[in-house]
């Protein structure tokens, strides 16, 4: 079992006049997601809270009804929380897709999606788009995200290549939630451990603030009070975008212990449950 | 189309028009597109090349030199108001009313996030210089591989994002041992590699001798030993 001490805002910036972000908190699910809309006359928010919302709906269907695991892509590679969290991506991908084609105002519109979900005893991540899930684990910080741009694209496969191209390829996208009919998510499946931290930031902060910098306020302070500063320090310094941040704090990793050593752990909380009298 | 206003002692002498294009001359000689007639200009002075949408000047290696804003260039691309000294002369480049300036509004605003259709995205894929290799379509990763130094026979591909090692039957590699864990360890890849990362019991996995308490990231050819089972971890 993994304890989470959580904590996220949301916040419009100071230069945009609507709030494109979305985020999910929820502790029951232990889910945590943002994304970050795209597309002119509220077609953003549309989107980005579209995705939001299918990826809780659909994750609370699979918490209550159990194993209902007819996925129809089913991936081995995948273990089985995994495969739930894609298969809501792809979901929320195909709503984003199909109310595009609703109205004509919505048409084009798209999300980035980031979301942390956390099962017994491993946490995962994935995303499509560009919108960072920082691990912070043991003093340092490390991206756990895949960046779908052109430019993070290009400099894996030409670094050189890729300082050539304009800053216009910044925020150019390679993927992103409901702009095709299926989408390709990345993950990866991680142990956690008592101490580590996660953050999930759409650019608006990422563009303001380095990772040296998240490292250096999430370790300091508790997850409601860091990403207070962290949207702080963003809109500071301009605050172009929606700011969005969520602080995930692991405050205690239980592990079903099983064979003689869960034996042995059990019988001693057992023994602890009844008081000791000495003298009878 | 922007235009180009020749002036001598703050005299208008002389307006070019530019088109897209279509490149313009600057010089002393007579078959320059603009001729200025001064010592101190060279025969091909400089040069103003139609780039995309915008205008580049490049000076012909002109024995004064061009200046732009007094500034002395080599090359430079125009924006609206510039002002272009050559000799005692000057070119004043300026956009007309209304038409879009380079440089003023680049096509993407630099903070809007878009998405880049698939089929551009591959046309600017092919033409950029990492193409001239082979094709590399999809990326190819490296996958990462345990093959047994003791304990067992042959190697375990780690094609599974998470893959455990420890007592329980269902483990990806099953390993022996009173001290070892139901899940001792698990093998994550990460986007920047492989972690490895202790989980439960009370023999811990080794790397290179060391023991992992929490988790490290695996580099090639390290030897990974839990319980009874000694491992090499390499890319394929």
């Amino acid at each position: 079992m993994v304890i989470v001490e959580s904590a996220g805002i949301t916040d419009v910036g100071r230069k945009r006049k609507g709030n494109e972000d979305a985020l999910l908190l929820d502790d029951d699910l232990r889910l945590y997601v943002v994304a970050d809309g795209m597309g002119g006359h509220q077609a953003g928010e549309v989107a980005s809270s579209l995705v939001v919302e299918t990826i809780r709906d659909y994750m609370k269907r699979f918490k209550e009804d159990g194993d209902m695991e007819a996925l129809a892509d089913y991936h081995e590679i995948f273990s089985k929380e995994a495969n739930r969290l894609l298969s809501c991506i792809h979901m929320a991908n195909q709503s984003v897709h199909h109310a595009s084609y609703s109205k004509e105002m919505y048409r084009g519109m798209g999300s980035t999606v980031s979301a942390v979900y956390f099962s017994h005893e491993t946490l995962m991540a994935a995303n499509v788009g560009d919108s960072p899930i920082y691990l912070v684990h043991d003093g340092s910080i490390d991206l756990l995200s895949v960046p779908h741009t052109v430019m993070a694209e290009q400099a894996a496969l030409d670094p050189e290549g890729a300082k050539r191209l304009g800053g216009q390829f910044r925020h150019m996208l390679t993927r992103a939630m409901g702009i095709e009919e299926t989408v390709e998510a990345d993950i990866c499946e991680i142990e956690c451990f008592k101490g580590d931290i996660l953050v999930i930031s759409s650019d608006g902060l990422s563009d303001k603030v380095s990772p040296e910098e998240i490292l250096g306020v999430v370790n300091k302070e508790r997850p409601d009070r860091a990403c207070r500063l962290l949207v702080d320090l963003a809109n500071e310094r301009g605050g172009d975008d929606n700011v969005t941040v969520i602080v995930l704090k692991i405050q205690k990793v239980r592990h079903e212990k099983g064979g003689i050593i869960g034996l042995i752990s059990r019988i001693g909380q057992g023994l602890s449950n009844f008081p000791l009298k000495k003298n009878i | 189309m922007p235009t180009l206003t020749l002036k001598f002692k703050k005299k208008t002498v002389e307006k070019y028009h530019l088109k897209k294009g279509e490149a313009l001359t600057i010089g002393r000689m007579e078959n320059n597109d603009v001729v200025i007639e001064n010592l101190a200009v060279s025969g091909r002075h400089a040069k103003i090349d139609s780039v995309d949408d915008g205008f580049l000047l490049t000076d012909l290696k002109s024995k004064n030199g061009s200046f732009v804003n007094k500034q002395l260039v080599s090359s430079h691309w125009l924006k609206h108001g510039d002002a272009i000294d050559i000799g005692k002369h000057t070119l004043v480049f300026a956009c007309e009313e209304g038409e879009p300036r380079p440089d003023d509004a680049p096509a993407v605003g630099m903070d809007q996030t878009m998405v880049m259709d698939t089929a551009k995205h591959r046309e600017m894929m092919a033409k950029s210089p990492a193409k001239m290799e082979p094709q590399m379509p999809e990326k190819e990763e490296p996958i990462g591989v345990l093959s047994f130094l003791a304990g067992g026979e042959g190697e375990v591909e780690l094609s599974k994002k998470l893959a455990r090692i420890g007592k329980k039957p269902s483990s990806d590699i099953v390993v022996r041992g009173l001290m070892v864990g139901q899940t001792a360890a698990t093998i994550s890849k990460r986007p920047n590699g492989y972690y490895l990362s202790y989980v439960e019991g009370i023999s811990k996995p080794k790397v290179n001798g060391e023991t992992v308490k929490k988790s490290v990231m695996l580099k090639e050819f390290d030897v990974i030993e839990i319980g009874s089972v000694k491992m090499q971890f390499v890319y394929k």
